[in-house]
């Protein structure tokens, strides 16, 4: 149940799991960014659902033309928002009323008029990390291992190529007939991906 | 001038300084609404003026506070007109041109302003404590030495020369303005945007200027006592405010009377919902800003501003502005749902423009008026005075098309989309 629910998470990064006979995924080629949007587009309509595209640069609406629908990265930033404003709060209180005292012209300890900038500033600081944050987390950056590594030509992907992705443990994969398909939707040059846990 | 642009008749040119063009409109941006569309602000305001003038003569100092309340009320609300019309042409702003005529037909308003000023100007000796001559006689009792210090800069003769330049200043640039675009309207000239322009780059520092001294000259004089350099950042978040909603409220009369329905696109109304909630944030900022520096210092000149505020029933005041006009509209149109929603931006739109109101009420008021508490005039002198505003601005966009025909950049303000 747990393991079930970790793997959909990680699905959600764009990482997948081999199936029985180590295979990763189909990674096939398209010659631009055209082409990738509308593959992704056929492939999500096919009823694929567990695949990934990647190009050097982000594709104007790939997001909706995958299904992704909007992103959850705003409670990431009101998570944070709030915890700095905790915290700004607390400091303010801390310091000035309870570990270091001291009497400026007679104005309170601690005060909420001169503490909103502290206040405000932390709760921006804050959801601004959380925010990125959150979108490491969200897409499983950081990555150093991924299958799709062993492919020599998906270094291109940051440059001039654009990929995408189809995993193996899609409900719907078939070597065969994914491999067709993906060649009928525009694919240049398709590649299977094996998983070895190592390189050879 | 253009020969094809002819001027009114000098009865009318207060109200529009320039010969109808509306015949020449294409059919989409023509108005069609019928006379009524401004007869009836026009209507309502001259009654509710006619009710305050009344006042007039029963309560001659409750009268004149209410009066200059809604009198800045609208000059605030024409001075933000101004300044976003400049800021357009300065930013050679796409996505504006379709709105931008109904700023262009409220920055005429100035001379209509300064004909309902005349009231301010006959009252200022009880408006403006600092024209009581005995204050700078240092044998009188009431002898002030803090204004007596003053009293270079707050003297009537400049008072009213300054208030004298600051119309002659907007008109000009409102009449440039105004004329330069309805003249595109018949006439494609292709230099008319760099016009339009050059008079913005010069307009743009002339009235912030302006603007600043303007506020201090109305709004901060009323307490000559007490001073705030932020004072004129403060009137001008609180005019650029409230232009956006009176933007929106305005395209939304039009729309239900089946104009220009194609050409404002929720698109647009997102964008006047994102500055709206911009300066709600802005003038919370300046607001805030203005009160934590003078919380800071504890000078007795400047806390008596907020001391005074504080007390006498104006705390409960003082805590209506800030949950209205920060607290209320923050969260209301924070999401982007509720931008896109004509009918919730229409109703903010609404509060925004009261609660602007009622920030020059808490700024004036207390000045004149121990103890809080409302006066049927204050609102009469405000509908009045606003019925009045908003008859004139229909009545110049019923006399012209509905947006700048021939701007270059219509057809991209047309196909605008948020990303």
């Amino acid at each position: 149940m747990l393991q079930k629910l970790i793997s959909e998470i990680k699905v959600t990064m764009g990482i997948f799991e081999c199936d029985v006979d180590n295979t990763y995924a189909i990674l096939a080629e398209f010659a631009d960014p055209g082409a990738l949007y509308h593959a992704a587009l056929d492939v999500r309509e096919e009823g694929y659902r567990k695949f990934d595209t990647y190009s050097p640069f982000p594709i104007h609406g790939m997001d909706g033309a995958m299904g992704l629908g909007n992103s959850k990265i705003g409670f990431f930033t009101l998570g944070g928002g709030f915890m700095g404003l905790a915290l700004g709060t607390w400091l303010q209180w801390w310091t000035g009323a309870i570990d270091y005292p001291i009497n400026i012209s007679g104005k309170p300890y601690f005060a909420i008029e001169p503490s909103i900038p502290v206040m405000f500033e932390l709760t921006i600081l804050f959801a601004a990390l959380a925010t990125v944050a959150g979108m490491l987390v969200m897409n499983g950056l950081p990555r150093p291992y991924n299958p799709l590594f062993y492919s020599k030509n998906f270094q291109r992907a940051t440059d001039d190529g654009f990929f995408l992705a189809v995993a193996a443990n899609d409900g719907k994969f078939s070597l065969k007939a994914t491999e067709s398909f993906l060649k009928s939707v525009g694919a240049t040059h398709i590649e299977v991906i094996k998983d070895h846990g190592s390189a050879e | 001038m253009s020969n094809m642009l002819k001027k009114s008749n000098s009865l009318l040119w207060l109200l529009d300084p320039v010969q109808s063009t509306a015949e020449s409109a294409e059919d989409a941006y023509r108005f069609s609404g019928s006379a009524r569309s401004w007869m009836l602000p026009a209507g309502i305001g001259a009654a509710a003026l006619i009710m305050t003038l009344v006042s007039w003569v029963t309560d001659p100092p409750r009268f004149y506070i209410s009066y200059l309340i809604g009198w800045t009320f609208c000059l605030s609300l024409t001075v933000g007109g101004l300044f976003f019309v400049i800021i357009q042409h300065l930013t050679k702003a796409y996505w504006s041109v379709v709105i931008r005529r109904i700023s262009e037909a409220l920055i005429w308003s100035f001379p209509l302003l300064a004909v309902l000023s005349i009231p301010i100007l006959l009252g200022m000796h009880d408006l403006y404590h600092w024209t009581h001559l005995e204050l700078y006689d240092p044998s009188s009792e009431a002898f002030d030495p803090i204004l007596a210090g003053k009293q270079s800069y707050l003297n009537t003769p400049f008072f009213l020369a300054r208030f004298a330049a600051y119309f002659l200043i907007w008109s000009y640039m409102a009449h440039r303005l105004y004329t330069l675009s309805i003249r595109q309207d018949v006439d494609p000239d292709p230099s008319i945007p760099a016009q339009q322009r050059k008079v913005s780059a010069w307009g743009l520092a002339v009235t912030a200027v302006t603007t600043s001294f303007a506020s201090f000259d109305i709004l901060m004089s009323l307490d000559p006592h007490w001073f705030s350099t932020i004072f004129g950042v403060y009137f001008f978040a609180g005019s650029f405010l409230s232009i956006m909603a009176f933007t929106v409220l305005i395209a939304l009369t039009l729309r239900r009377k089946g104009m220009l329905k194609d050409a404002i696109t929720l698109e647009h109304y997102q964008d006047l919902g994102k500055f709206m909630f911009g300066f709600i944030v802005f003038w919370a900022y300046i607001a805030f800003s203005q009160y934590m520096i003078i919380w800071y210092a504890n000078i007795p000149e400047e806390t008596m501003f907020y001391r005074h505020r504080f007390e006498h029933g104006w705390g409960l005041y003082s805590a209506v502005l800030l949950i209205g006009h920060f607290v209320i509209p923050f969260f209301a149109l924070i999401s982007r749902p509720a931008k896109r929603t004509l009918s919730v931006l229409g109703f903010m739109s609404v509060w925004v423009l009261c609660i602007h109101w009622f920030d020059f009420f808490w700024i004036a008021m207390p000045t004149q008026a121990e103890h809080a508490g409302f006066h049927l005039v204050d609102f009469t002198a405000f509908i009045g005075l606003f019925g009045i505003l908003v008859a004139a601005v229909m009545y110049r966009l019923s006399r012209h098309s509905l947006v700048p025909n021939n701007d270059p950049q219509l057809s991209e303000s047309l196909h605008f989309t948020n990303t």
